[in-house]
């Protein structure tokens, strides 16, 4: 374990609530189509105006995905884009346009099983794709879903959650730099059978990060939340939303096993391993859905 | 006065989890620096007490520990009130 700054996430997303709140009134207002037509002029606005998201993304696409440079273009726009519809499509769903989505559901018996169960659960996602989509999808077991996230990231929805009147069924559990009060709400919230949802793929600042091969290159993973995972002893599922057409999404879902023959790697390396193993089949099939605009890899 | 064996179990529990020398370990010695220990060690810190002593602890239970004096008056206090309401 070690602390690494290198390709450290500042702790808080771009974007404002003021920004968040234009599309909100806007898919009220005039609806989804003019919310993707606004966007498309968005997106093309980012790439000179947001240059070190750009610069990762062009790094992502050359050296990651091996693509040449025009089609790179192609791709930094598109990527753009991606995620300005997952923001459109996640705050339509939140303000009870669901109706207007198809959602497929790729969740093998075991991870019903520990669903529809009494027991607590510890949700791993990412930041690809678009999981806050199927957020309202876990309501149906009936359970409260708490998400861990950065205060500073909190804060700056804050505001958008409390004019949307979402802030109770978002229920985060920000992350303060001066305090480790978010562990004990993580344990006493799977103590109550609710559902904890942390994303795996983002160092939070000062945090401990492990190096993993990660779609062929090294690159500095959290070890925060496969830590708690693996301390609380709680079932572990990996949770990734992909859309996959217009309007229309799958979840993918996969229950951690524990290696059978872990010899010495501590489990948290081991739940991290089928972590990284699951995001990286997933990314590789969707590898336009993928936001983490900074100098991921090592 | 806090039982000696009840130092010692706790003094052997902290230097095999954190992996520090237990020579290092004195009832003045700061807890944190001296355990070296950071927001994900506080989590094995709180499993640690609950499988070892037997409770559960809350965030404001760590408010006012500085030494591992203040750690042992907390885990002894913990078990006398574990043990009376027993």
């Amino acid at each position: 374990m070690k602390k690494e700054p290198r390709n450290e996430w500042s702790g808080k997303s771009r974007g404002g609530a003021t920004g968040y709140l234009i599309f909100v009134f806007i898919i009220k207002r005039a609806g989804l189509r003019a919310a993707y037509a606004l966007l498309s002029f968005v997106a093309l606005y980012f790439i000179p105006f947001a240059p070190r998201a750009t610069a990762s993304v062009w790094r992502y696409s050359r050296t990651i995905l091996g693509k040449g440079r025009a089609a790179s273009v192609l791709f930094v726009y598109r990527n753009y884009l991606n995620l300005g519809i997952s923001l459109i499509d996640k705050t339509a769903v939140s303000a009870g346009l669901g109706d207007r989505f198809l959602f497929e559901f790729d969740e093998p018996a075991n991870v019903s099983s520990i669903l529809s169960g009494n027991s607590g659960a510890v949700i791993i996602g990412a930041h690809f794709g678009n999981w806050e989509v199927g957020a309202p999808y876990f309501g149906k077991y009936g359970k409260r879903m708490r998400v861990v996230m950065m205060d500073a990231e909190f804060q700056s929805i804050k505001k958008v959650l409390e004019e949307q009147k979402q802030l109770d069924a978002f229920s985060p559990i920000p992350i303060k730099d001066d305090s480790f009060s978010h562990i004990f709400e993580i344990r006493d919230a799977l103590e109550r059978g609710e559902y904890v949802a942390m994303q795996g793929d983002r160092l939070t600042p000062n945090g401990k990060s492990a190096e993993v091969e990660f779609m062929g290159r090294r690159a500095l993973f959290p070890l925060g939340p496969f830590v708690l995972a693996a301390r609380f002893g709680y079932p572990v599922i990996f949770y990734f939303a992909v859309r996959s057409g217009l309007r229309k999404y799958r979840f993918h879902f996969s229950l951690y096993e524990p290696a059978k023959r872990q010899g010495t790697v501590r489990p948290e390396t081991d739940i991290l391993n089928s972590y990284t193993a699951y995001l990286e089949k997933t990314v590789k099939a969707s590898p336009g859905q993928w936001y983490n605009f900074y100098k991921f890899w090592l | 006065m806090i039982d000696a064996a009840l130092i010692d179990k706790i003094n052997n529990v902290l230097a095999e989890e954190f992996e520090v020398d237990i020579q290092k370990i004195s009832p003045e010695a700061p807890l944190m620096d001296t355990l070296d220990l950071d927001s994900l060690d506080l989590v094995d810190m709180v499993v640690l007490i609950e499988h070892n002593f037997g409770f559960t602890v809350v965030a404001k239970d760590f408010v006012g520990i500085k030494s591992f004096n203040d750690f042992y008056h907390f885990i002894n206090s913990r078990i006398d009130e574990k043990g009376a309401k027993e």
